[in-house]
C-alpha cells in the first residue's frame, strides 16, 4: 500500500514536470511563429515603404511654343521631318522663357535638366499625331526629372544642408516657382508598366522585364510540365523496380538540390555554345529554368500519384482496364491537384530565379520590350538586381516597386495553387 | 537461416498435422462432373520474390455455385483468388506457375489478354472501392472500356439492370449523377458488385467483400450473393466461417499455402476429414 502511494507521488512529481515541459514547448512554438511573422512584416514594410512612391510620378506643366522654324522650317509636314525635329530645343526654350533671369550657360544647362528627356518624346508624339499644333502655344504636362521627382516625394529634403543632397538650392527655388503656380503634380505612374528599362530612372519601366518573364515562363512550362508529368507517371506506375530506375530516382532527387547557378553554367555550355541558342533570350532562359523545375515537378507528381489509394487502381484493373487506361482515367485525374500545385510552386520558384539567367546573359541592359522568345530580354528578378545596382537615388523606389510586382505575382501563383488544390481535391 | 523451400515448408505442415498425413494431394471429398467444372486449377504455385506463397494447389470450381475459401490470415487464399483473374500480374516480383483452365482455356498462358480475361472474371474487393465519380459513371466505366452499350439508351439500360440486380436501383434512382463515394459502406460495396457485373462476366471473385461492413449490410450482400449464384460462378474469400457456411455450396480450407481440405460446405463444417480443418473450424487456431 505504502509502496503504491510512493509510486503515485513520484508519478505526480513527474506529471508536474511533464506539464511544464509541454507549456515550455508551446511557448517556444509561439515564439518561433511570432519571430517568423515579425520578419515577414519587416520585409514587407521595408519594401512597401520604399516602393509605394515608385507607382507615382511627378509631372510639370510647361508652356510650349511649337516653333515652326525649329520643327519644320521647310513646311513639308511629312512624318520624317516631324519625327526627327529637335523637340529638346523647344522644351529648353520653354524653361528659359519661364526664367528669363537665368543667363549663365551652366545654370541654363541645370535648368533644362528639371524636366525629363522624355518630355521631347511627349512633344514629338503630340506633333506627329496633330501637325496643326505647329505654330501654336500650348500648356503641356511633361515628366519631371528624377531629381525633381525625388524632391517632390520628399526623398531629398529641402531642410537638409545643401551639400548633403544632390539637388541645389537654386534648383529648388526654380521648382518652387512651378509649384507656386500649381504647375507640378504627381500622377499614377503608367509609364512604369508600359516602358522598358532606361538609364533615366523616371523613364524606366518593367514592361520589358514582365514580357521577358512571361516568355521565359512559357518556355519553362511548355518543357517541364509535360516532361515532368510523363517522367513521374512512368517512374511511379510503369517502370520496373530495378537498380537502374533506383539510380534514376536518386539522381532526380539530387538534381533538385543542385545550386541553380550550375544550371546556368550548363545552359551556357550546352544551349548557347553547342546548340547556338541566342544569348540573353527567353528561349535559352526557359530551357535552363525548365531543367531546374523538372525535378520539382517530378517529385511533386510522384508524391501525388503515390497518394492515390491502390484500391482505385485495382478497381479499374479489375473491370478490365489496361494499365494505361487505369492511370489516365483514374490515377492522373485524382493526382492532378497535387501535380498542378507542384507545378505552380516550381514555376514560382523559376519566376524568382536570378543566378542561372546571369550566366546566359539575361543580365544585359535591354531597353526594348521583347516581342518573342528569341529577342534579347531580361526577367523581373534580374531587373530588380540591375536597378538595385544603379547609383541614382530614384532607382531605389523603382527597385522596391519591381519587387512588389514580383511578389504580387508569386503570391498570386501560390494562392492559385492553394485554390486549385481546394477546388479539385476529391475525397473518398 | 535456411531459406524457406518447398520441402521444409511441407515439413512444417507435417508437424502441424497430428495424423501425420501427407497434405499433397489434399483431402477432397468432392466429385464434380467434368462438364460442370468452370475453373480447373492444377499445381498452382505462387512466389513473391524469394518467398513462396502457394505450394501447388489443385482445385476444381463448379459452375453457377458459390465456392468459399477459408483459412487463417496469410494462408494464401487471397493469393489464389487473385491468380484466377491474373491480378497478381500487377504485383512486382510475383510469379505464378501451374495451370488454371477456365472452360478449357489456359488463362495463365501469355497469349491470354488480361483485359478480356478480367472482363469475363469480375472482382469485388475487401474495402468498397468505388471510383470518385458519379454512380452512373461507376457502373458505366466497364461497359465503356469494352465498347458495350454504344448508344446512350443502351448504356442507361446496362446501368439500370446492373443496379437492379444488386438491389441498389431503388435506393439511388434519383441520384445517379451524385458521387458513388457518398453512399454508405454497404451501398458502396453493392455498387462495386454492380460495376463488376455490368460487363456481364461469367465469374465473380469476391475478396472478403463484407469485412468492412456492418452486420445488416453484410446480410444484404450475402442475400445478393445467393441471388447472383444462378447467373454467375462465384468464388468468395472470407474470414467468417458462418458466412462461408451460409452462402457457399463448396468450401476450401487453406493453411500455410496449402489447400488442406475441399468439399461440400456442409461436410466441411460437420465432419471435416483433416485434423487441421477440424482445429480451425472449432476455433482451436486461426
Amino acid at each position: 500500500m505504502t509502496e503504491l502511494k510512493e509510486s503515485m507521488q513520484k508519478a505526480q512529481a513527474r506529471l508536474k514536470k511533464r506539464h511544464a515541459a509541454e507549456t515550455r514547448f508551446k511557448a517556444f512554438g509561439i515564439g518561433a511563429l511570432v519571430f517568423a511573422f515579425l520578419c515577414v512584416v519587416m520585409l514587407f514594410s521595408s519594401i512597401i515603404s520604399n516602393g509605394y512612391t515608385g507607382f507615382r510620378q511627378s509631372y510639370m506643366k510647361i508652356d510650349i511654343t511649337f516653333d515652326e522654324s525649329v520643327i519644320d522650317p521647310q513646311g513639308k509636314r511629312d512624318f520624317d521631318t516631324l519625327n526627327r525635329a529637335d523637340y529638346g530645343k523647344i522644351v529648353k526654350q520653354s524653361l528659359y522663357d519661364f526664367f528669363p533671369d537665368v543667363k549663365k550657360r551652366g545654370d541654363k544647362r541645370t535648368l533644362s535638366n528639371l524636366v525629363s528627356s522624355n518630355a521631347a518624346y511627349t512633344l514629338r508624339d503630340m506633333v506627329v499625331a496633330d501637325p496643326s499644333l505647329i505654330g501654336t502655344s500650348q500648356s503641356v504636362w511633361v515628366m519631371a526629372s528624377d531629381e525633381v521627382d525625388m524632391l517632390i516625394k520628399n526623398v531629398f529634403k529641402r531642410e537638409d544642408d545643401e551639400s548633403t543632397r544632390p539637388i541645389t538650392n537654386k534648383e529648388i527655388a526654380w521648382v518652387e516657382k512651378y509649384e507656386s503656380e500649381n504647375r507640378i503634380e504627381t500622377r499614377f505612374n503608367t509609364n512604369f508598366f508600359t516602358a522598358g528599362d532606361s538609364r533615366e530612372p523616371e523613364q524606366a519601366g518593367i514592361r520589358g522585364a514582365l514580357m521577358g518573364s512571361a516568355l521565359t515562363m512559357l518556355i519553362t512550362l511548355a518543357l517541364s510540365f509535360p516532361c515532368g508529368v510523363m517522367a513521374a507517371i512512368y517512374l511511379e506506375e510503369f517502370a520496373p523496380k530495378n537498380k537502374f530506375t533506383h539510380i534514376v530516382e536518386v539522381n532526380i532527387n539530387n538534381l533538385a538540390a543542385v545550386p541553380s547557378i550550375v544550371f546556368g553554367l550548363l545552359g551556357l555550355a550546352i544551349f548557347l555554345n553547342i546548340f547556338g541558342m541566342p544569348r540573353s533570350a527567353p528561349v535559352a532562359g526557359g530551357f535552363v529554368l525548365a531543367l531546374m523545375t523538372l525535378p520539382t515537378i517530378i517529385i511533386a507528381s510522384r508524391a501525388a500519384l503515390k497518394s492515390i489509394p491502390p484500391s482505385i487502381m485495382e478497381a479499374a484493373i479489375g473491370v478490365g482496364a489496361s494499365k494505361m487506361q487505369a492511370v489516365f482515367h483514374h490515377q492522373l485525374p485524382l493526382a492532378l491537384p497535387g501535380i498542378l500545385t507542384g507545378t505552380i510552386i516550381g514555376m514560382a520558384q523559376a519566376l524568382g530565379e536570378t543566378a542561372p539567367l546571369l550566366m546566359i546573359g539575361m543580365v544585359a541592359f535591354i531597353a526594348d520590350v521583347p516581342g518573342w522568345i528569341n529577342d534579347p530580354a531580361t526577367v523581373l528578378p534580374v531587373q530588380v538586381y540591375l536597378w538595385a545596382d544603379s547609383p541614382e537615388r530614384a532607382f531605389v523606389e523603382k527597385t522596391s516597386a519591381a519587387i512588389m510586382v514580383l511578389l504580387g505575382f508569386l503570391i498570386t501563383m501560390n494562392a492559385l495553387a492553394v485554390l486549385l488544390r481546394k477546388k479539385l481535391e476529391r475525397r473518398w | 537461416m535456411k531459406p524457406m523451400t518447398k520441402e521444409n515448408a511441407i515439413d512444417i505442415d507435417k508437424s502441424v498435422d497430428i495424423n501425420n498425413e501427407m497434405t499433397n494431394p489434399q483431402v477432397s471429398s468432392l466429385q464434380i462432373p467434368a462438364e460442370e467444372v468452370k475453373i480447373k486449377a492444377e499445381d498452382v504455385r505462387v512466389r513473391y520474390g524469394e518467398k513462396e506463397a502457394l505450394f501447388g494447389i489443385n482445385l476444381d470450381i463448379p459452375q453457377s455455385k458459390v465456392t468459399s475459401f477459408i483459412g487463417p490470415s496469410g494462408c494464401g487464399k487471397s493469393t489464389f483468388l487473385r491468380c484466377l483473374n491474373r491480378m497478381n500480374d500487377t504485383i512486382d516480383g510475383c510469379s505464378v506457375t501451374g495451370n488454371i483452365h477456365m472452360d478449357g482455356v489456359d488463362i495463365l498462358s501469355k497469349q491470354v489478354d488480361t483485359v478480356l480475361l478480367r472482363a469475363k472474371i469480375g472482382m469485388v474487393f475487401q474495402k468498397p472501392n468505388p471510383f470518385p465519380k458519379s454512380i452512373y459513371d461507376n457502373v458505366a466505366y466497364g461497359p465503356r472500356l469494352h465498347g458495350l452499350g454504344n448508344s446512350k439508351s443502351d448504356m442507361d439500360e446496362i446501368v439500370e439492370t446492373s443496379l437492379e440486380k444488386v438491389g441498389l436501383l431503388k435506393e439511388v434512382k434519383d441520384r445517379l449523377l451524385e458521387p458513388g463515394t457518398g453512399l454508405s459502406g454497404g451501398q458502396q460495396q453493392r455498387l462495386c458488385i454492380a460495376r463488376a457485373i455490368a460487363v456481364d462476366p461469367e465469374i465473380l471473385l469476391m475478396d472478403e467483400p463484407c469485412s468492412a461492413l456492418d452486420p445488416i449490410a453484410t446480410a444484404k450482400i450475402e442475400e445478393l450473393i445467393d441471388e447472383l449464384r444462378g447467373s454467375y460462378t462465384i468464388v468468395i474469400v472470407t474470414h467468417s466461417m458462418q458466412q462461408a457456411a451460409r452462402v457457399s455450396q463448396q468450401t476450401a480450407f487453406f493453411h500455410l499455402g496449402n489447400l488442406v481440405e475441399y468439399g461440400e460446405t456442409e461436410q466441411i463444417f460437420t465432419s471435416p476429414q483433416d485434423e487441421r480443418t477440424k482445429g480451425y473450424i472449432t476455433g482451436r487456431f486461426g
